[in-house]
C-alpha cells in the first residue's frame, strides 16, 4: 500500500546540506499499522512528508497503491492525495470555523456535493464520537477532542492511507490512550493502512504491527513489533524499549550479583509463561534461580514477557539451551 | 450653538461629504490593489505555495519604495502620473490616485502581515487534502485572516481619513483642509475644535465599528 524505495531528502542550508533522510526503505502492506519511532531530529517527520509528497524527496521512489508519486503532474498528485489523510501534532484545524464546518469545508472545496459532505460530517463524527460537539468551535475543545476532529476530517475523505505526524504527542497519557484505541478502530472497522510515526514507545506498543527505528535519517532496526520487544539488537532501540518496561538494572546491582554468578534476561512471547519454566530449572539442573524484576508488556499482537534472573555459580550452557529450546531468548546482562 | 450651526453649518456639511467621498472611493481602490499586493507578498515569498522569489523581491521593494514618500511629497510627485490617469491634478477626483497610491502599500502590508499569522500547518493540511492551491487561499488562506484583515482595514481607513486633511492642498476640500483654512487662517477657533470633534467621533465609530466586525469573526 505505503511503500518508499531508497528515500533521500537534502536539505540546503546556511550551514551546508542537511541530509534528513538517507537512503530510507518502508513498506507498509495493507491493513497494517506501521510505526517510525525516533529521537527529534532522527529525521521521521521529513520522512512521513515525504510520503504524501508535502515534502519531494530528493531521489527515491514514493509508491502509494501502485503509483509513483514523485513522477506525476500536480492535479493527478491531488487526486492521490485525497486518498491519503493525515493528522498532525498541532491538529491543524480551522480557529474561525465549528467542528462540523471544519469536516464540510474541505469536502466541499473537492467538490463533493452539499448533502454528501454534511451526511459525512455526521457519519464521522459519529465514529470519532464527537456527534454533541458539532457545532462548537476549535478553541472550545480539548486537545484530544480537536484531534477526534482531525481524525474525522480525515476519514471523511474516505482514504484508503492515513499518516500520522506525532498525533498524540501533544497529548496527556490518557487522551493519547483514547486516540490510539480510536486509530486502531478505524484501521480494524474502516480497514484503512496507517503509518505513523512518534517518540513514545507506548504508541507503538499499543498499535503498531510493525517498527522502524529511526536515527540521524537512516532505518537503524526494523521488524514486526514483537521482534523488536524480544531481540531489540541496536542500543537506540534498548534506549526506547527502557522507557516502557525497565529493562535496565541499577550498574551496582550487576556488578555486585555477577561476583558470585550471572545474570540473564529472558524474554519469552506469548503462552510461554515465565513461573513453570523457573519451577523446572530448579528441578532439572538443581540451581536457585533469584527473580530480579519481571514484566508483562501487552503489544497489539500478543503479550512480551521480560524476566531478569540471577543464578549462582558457572554459566551453565545447557540451562541456556534447555530455556531456547522452550521459545524464550535468552540474553546474559553483564 | 444654533449661531454657529446656522453660520457653518453647511460648510462643515459639504466638507464631511468630501471626507467621505475621498475616503471611500480611495478606499475601494485601495482594498482592491492593497489586498492582491499582500495576498501575493504572501503567496510569493519563500517556501509559500507559489513561491516565486523574483516577484517577492520586485513587490517588496516597490511597497518599500512608495511607502517611504509621505503622503505630501507624493502628491506633488506623482503628478504627471495623476494627470494620465483621471486627466486631472486638482480636485476630490485628482487627489483619489495620490491617495490611493499611498494606501495601498500599506493595506498591502497591513495584508501581509495579518495573513502570515494564519497557522501554515492548516494550510499544509489542506495541500496534503488535495485541495487546490487557489482554493487553499480563499478558503483557507483569508477567511482563516479574516479578523486581522478587518483591523488592518480599519488602521488603513483611519490613516486614509488623516492623509485626505492634505487633499486641501489641491483643492480637494474636506474636514482637514476646513479646519486649516478657517480654523487656522482666519483665527475661527471654533471651527478647528468642531472639526477635530468630528474627526474624533468619526474615528471612534470606525474604530468600533472593526473592532466589533473582527471579534465576531474571532474565535479563539
Amino acid at each position: 500500500m505505503i511503500q518508499l524505495r531508497n528515500v533521500v531528502k537534502t536539505f540546503d542550508t546556511k550551514q551546508g546540506v542537511v541530509e534528513a533522510v538517507k537512503d530510507v526503505n518502508l513498506h507498509v502492506k495493507k491493513g497494517e499499522i506501521h510505526g517510525v519511532i525516533g529521537y527529534s531530529g532522527a529525521g521521521k517527520s521529513t520522512l512521513i512528508r515525504c510520503v504524501n509528497l508535502l515534502e519531494r524527496p530528493t531521489s527515491g521512489e514514493v509508491i502509494i497503491n501502485g503509483i509513483e508519486l514523485t513522477s506525476l503532474k500536480l492535479p493527478q498528485l491531488r487526486e492521490v492525495r485525497q486518498n491519503i489523510g493525515m493528522i498532525f501534532q498541532s491538529f491543524n484545524l480551522l480557529k474561525t470555523a465549528t467542528v462540523f464546518e471544519n469536516i464540510t469545508i474541505p469536502l466541499r472545496l473537492l467538490n463533493i456535493s452539499n448533502e454528501e459532505a454534511n451526511e459525512r460530517a455526521e457519519r464521522y463524527l459519529e465514529i470519532v464520537g464527537l456527534s454533541e460537539r458539532k457545532n462548537a468551535y476549535p478553541s472550545q475543545l480539548s486537545g484530544g477532542q480537536k484531534q477526534r476532529v482531525a481524525i474525522a476530517r480525515a476519514l471523511s475523505q474516505e482514504p484508503e492511507v492515513l499518516l500520522s505526524d506525532e498525533s498524540t504527542s501533544a497529548l496527556d497519557p490518557e487522551t493519547t490512550d483514547s486516540i490510539l484505541d480510536l486509530l486502531l478502530k478505524i484501521n480494524k472497522e474502516l480497514g484503512i493502512t496507517i503509518l505513523l510515526i512518534t517518540h513514545e514507545m507506548n504508541v507503538i506498543q499499543k498499535i503498531c504491527d510493525h517498527v522502524y527505528v529511526m536515527e540521524r535519517g537512516q532505518v537503524i532496526e526494523e521488524g514486526t513489533t514483537i521482534e523488536l520487544f524480544t531481540k531489540p539488537k541496536n542500543p537506540t532501540t534498548q534506549k526506547f524499549l527502557n522507557a516502557v518496561s525497565q529493562r535496565q538494572l541499577a550498574p551496582a546491582l550487576i556488578e555486585q550479583l555477577t561476583l558470585e554468578g550471572y545474570i540473564l534476561r529472558l524474554t519469552f512471547v506469548g503462552d510461554a509463561t515465565g513461573d513453570p519454566l523457573i519451577a523446572s530449572l530448579t528441578e532439572k539442573f538443581h540451581v536457585k534461580p533469584n527473580i530480579l524484576s519481571a514484566n508483562i508488556i501487552e503489544l497489539k499482537n500478543g503479550i512480551v514477557g521480560n524476566l531478569v534472573i540471577h543464578l549462582e555459580g558457572q554459566r551453565d550452557e545447557k540451562i541456556v539451551q534447555y530455556l531456547t529450546a522452550n521459545g524464550v531468548y535468552v540474553e546474559e546482562v553483564l | 450653538m444654533g449661531e454657529f450651526t446656522a453660520k457653518w453649518g453647511p460648510l462643515m456639511w459639504q466638507a464631511l461629504i468630501e471626507t467621505f467621498q475621498m475616503t471611500l472611493i480611495s478606499l475601494v481602490f485601495s482594498v482592491i490593489i492593497g489586498m492582491a499586493l499582500g495576498v501575493l507578498l504572501v503567496l510569493t515569498r519563500p517556501n509559500a505555495l507559489f513561491a516565486n522569489k523574483f516577484v517577492y523581491n520586485v513587490l517588496n521593494i516597490l511597497v518599500n519604495i512608495v511607502r517611504s514618500v509621505p503622503f505630501i511629497i507624493l502628491l506633488f510627485f506623482i503628478i504627471p502620473f495623476t494627470k494620465a490617469i483621471v486627466g486631472t491634478i486638482i480636485g476630490v477626483k485628482g487627489v483619489i490616485v495620490p491617495l490611493v497610491v499611498y494606501t495601498s502599500p500599506y493595506i498591502a502590508r497591513l495584508m501581509e502581515s495579518a495573513l502570515l499569522e494564519v497557522d501554515p500547518g492548516v494550510i499544509e493540511a489542506y495541500t496534503a487534502m488535495g485541495v487546490k492551491r487557489r482554493k487553499i487561499v480563499w478558503n483557507v488562506l483569508i477567511r482563516e485572516a479574516r479578523p486581522a484583515i478587518i483591523l488592518g482595514l480599519t488602521i488603513a481607513t483611519v490613516s486614509l481619513i488623516g492623509a485626505t486633511a492634505m487633499a486641501g492642498l489641491v483643492g480637494a476640500g474636506g474636514l482637514g483642509d476646513l479646519a486649516y483654512r478657517y480654523g487656522h487662517i482666519q483665527y475661527e477657533v471654533e471651527v478647528m475644535y468642531a472639526t477635530v470633534f468630528i474627526l474624533i467621533i468619526l474615528v471612534q465609530g470606525i474604530q468600533s465599528l472593526g473592532n466589533y466586525f473582527a471579534s465576531k469573526l474571532k474565535r479563539d
